[in-house]
């Protein structure tokens, strides 16, 4: 029977084709390269935006100066303090916000436009205030969680639109490379559960596979959601064609954000009214924990405006929904409870992406599934290398393609690991006056991954693995160490105190170091089937079944 | 706490439905099952899944409920899937290289 079945199919094969190759084969070939050529990228992507679900926490961590918060003060009297403080340090500012304090952040973030006549330009600056006495905090400067999240759609050392464009490139790669992965892999649903333990290219793509179907509804949505946020400046010319007045622009924005604009200022000067009864109007309103940010513009002046923002829990959309109160007076003016609905739309797609309307358990699954993401794009690009190798006439001196392609996947992958890790020590090593410290960490996270890549170049490949893992796994396990020694806020202590930020990341490292170590090991142990990959495979069946397990 | 309940129903779920497929079966039992416990069992997985995504959606309404049943769902999948390879792997040895 399997005979009868092979000359059929040998027969098939034999026949002159009079149509181009099959939709299936096509979509391997798009799958296989739109994957591969930003690969690479978007692995960084996926890595660093999915240690970005715990941003915030991150932030703490790097910050140790900043006590840990036992409870989350009350915001109305938080609201008040810093309100008076910028009042007071940066009079004349056409325009202040203030993030106001929660589970997640224990210091108050603000950003203010300088004073026209201070600056002389348009000048921002911006600061992180102690809740308790208002007074701005000395923390060590450093972009913290942020770091990540920002190189997760803009990348660094180019201009913001440059990097925000090859994000945007890099997703719809990915978008493309999902879809034709559906169609390609079209066994994917059927071998739902399907692992074969020790089969190399097979074990491979079925660890691809897993990792994308389970997380399929989330990859989806991740990709496409991603290309969402940075819509209008992907496709700003609907926008453009429609918007032309300085009215429509601010509707606009009404639409799309909390931060009101500042107008024109009276010119006459009148105290700010009691911000924490205006945090207290929305308090009402909205839940005691579900107030977000205040912004305020023209404080001092008769024509000052403050907003009273709604903050995201609790409901899966990002549109902005605010108080806005007359400054001088703390009269309501209006409350903004709804968008339209392709704003709406908009809102609750960003909102998706962002994941920030979760409860603790939902930003464990956006991580857990996140970090599934991260390892279908790692398994794509080393598949890409374990289906060719087995061809190759010489493994230890393959074609230039595939030595790029290796050393790339080496230094992106295990690279990457060092070069966040590293990221890390500088913030506890660099010393705390060092100027432009926060530039450093960024620096030495980038320093670390090149030479990441000059290893990989230097050494063989299964080695440059090997120590390149072995390298993160040390310097994961080590980093709670070093900032015991480093900080006032050892995990033990963090332990006894019940301070779930700090000993969260440090037992998280350790379980990533513990992962690196299985990897390192995996990898040490690993010796390619090269004899049979020489052995030209002369069943068609069996030739059919390998492209397929290839694509 | 609604979430544990629903991972639970989850997993129940997603391993009744893992069962009732063919490989699984062979690398697990050893044999193949007859077509009535497979049909319950695909019952059961759909009706664990569904009900899951009931006790979700009307905890936190369908925004919230279907983005926890995605979550959910996933992990699950995932748990029940290197279970399965866990539980083959001990009933037989890995096999030898050539």
């Amino acid at each position: 029977m399997v005979g009868v079945v092979t000359e059929t199919r040998l027969d098939r094969d034999d026949a002159p084709r009079l149509t181009g190759p099959g939709i299936r084969q096509s979509m391997s070939g798009l799958h296989t390269w739109a994957g591969l050529l930003l690969g690479w990228v978007l692995y960084a992507m996926f890595l660093t935006g999915t240690v970005s679900y715990f941003k915030d926490e991150l932030s703490q961590w790097t910050r140790p100066e900043l006590p840990h918060q036992v409870a989350v003060p009350d915001r109305a009297a938080v609201a008040q303090r810093v309100a008076d403080e910028l009042t007071r340090t940066v009079p004349g500012s056409p325009q202040w916000s203030m993030r106001l304090p929660d589970a997640r952040n224990n210091s108050v973030y603000a950003f203010w436009r300088a004073a026209p006549q201070a600056a002389g330009r348009r000048g921002f600056g911006e600061g992180r205030f102690d809740p308790a006495t208002g007074r701005q905090v000395a923390a060590r400067d450093t972009l913290g969680g942020d770091f990540f999240y920002r190189f997760h759609f803009q990348f660094h050392y180019m201009s913001v639109f440059w990097g925000r464009l090859l994000a945007g490139a890099a997703a719809m790669f990915m978008l493309v490379a999902i879809l034709s992965g559906v169609i390609t892999h079209k066994k994917i649903f059927v071998d739902f559960f399907t692992f074969r333990w020790g089969k190399g290219q097979r074990s491979w793509l079925d660890a691809h596979n897993a990792l994308s179907v389970f997380g399929l509804p989330f990859h989806l949505m991740i990709t496409y959601t991603g290309l969402v946020t940075l819509m209008a400046m992907y496709v700003p010319w609907g926008e453009q064609a429609a918007i032309k007045t300085p009215a429509e622009r601010q509707e606009l924005s009404a639409q799309l954000s909390a931060f009101i604009q500042p107008g024109k200022p009276s010119g006459e000067a009148a105290p700010l009214a009691s911000v924490a009864d205006m945090v207290r109007q929305a308090q009402q309103r909205w839940g005691r924990d579900n107030v977000a940010q205040v912004t305020v513009t023209h404080a001092g002046d008769a024509a000052a405006r403050v907003a009273v923002a709604r903050g995201e829990a609790g409901r899966v959309s990002m549109s902005p929904q605010y108080m806005e109160f007359e400054g001088a007076t703390g009269r309501l003016v209006d409350a903004h409870e709804g968008v339209g609905a392709a704003a709406e739309t908009r809102g609750v797609l960003y909102a998706l992406h962002l994941g920030r309307f979760g409860d603790i358990v939902t930003r464990w699954l956006y991580f857990l599934v996140s970090g599934a993401g991260t390892a279908m794009v790692g398994t794509g690009l080393v598949l890409w290398t374990v289906k060719r190798r087995r061809h190759l006439a010489d493994p230890d001196r393959p074609h230039f393609g595939f030595y790029i392609v290796e050393r790339l996947n080496i230094a992106a992958i295990a690279g990457l690991s060092v070069a966040m890790t590293v990221f890390l020590w500088a913030n506890r090593l660099l010393p705390l006056g060092l100027a432009g410290r926060a530039d450093w960490e960024i620096h030495a996270f980038f320093a670390a991954w090149g030479l990441t890549l000059l290893h990989a170049v230097l050494r063989p490949a299964r080695k440059a693995w090997v120590e390149q893992l072995w390298a993160a796994c040390a310097l994961l396990a080590l980093l709670p160490v070093v900032s015991a020694v480093t900080t006032q806020r050892p995990l033990w202590q963090s332990l006894y105190a019940g301070d779930w930020v700090f000993a969260g990341i440090e037992l998280m490292l350790w379980a990533l170091a513990a992962l690196h170590a299985v990897l390192a090991i995996r990898t040490a142990r690993h010796r390619p089937a090269m004899r049979s990959a020489r052995r030209p495979v002369r069943d068609p069946a069996r030739r059919a079944a390998l492209g397929e397990a290839g694509a | 706490m609604t979430h544990l309940p629903g991972f639970m129903l989850c997993l129940t779920g997603f391993a009744a439905l893992g069962l009732a497929m063919d490989r699984p079966q062979r690398d697990l039992l050893g044999r193949t099952l007859p077509v009535a416990a497979i049909r319950a069992l695909r019952l059961a997985g759909t009706c664990a899944l569904l009900l899951a995504l009931g006790l979700l959606v009307a905890w936190q309404g369908w925004g919230l409920g279907l983005v926890m049943f995605s979550g959910h769902t996933s992990l699950a999948a995932g748990v029940v899937h290197c279970t399965f390879i866990a539980y083959a792997r001990t009933r037989t040895p890995p096999p030898k290289r050539r």
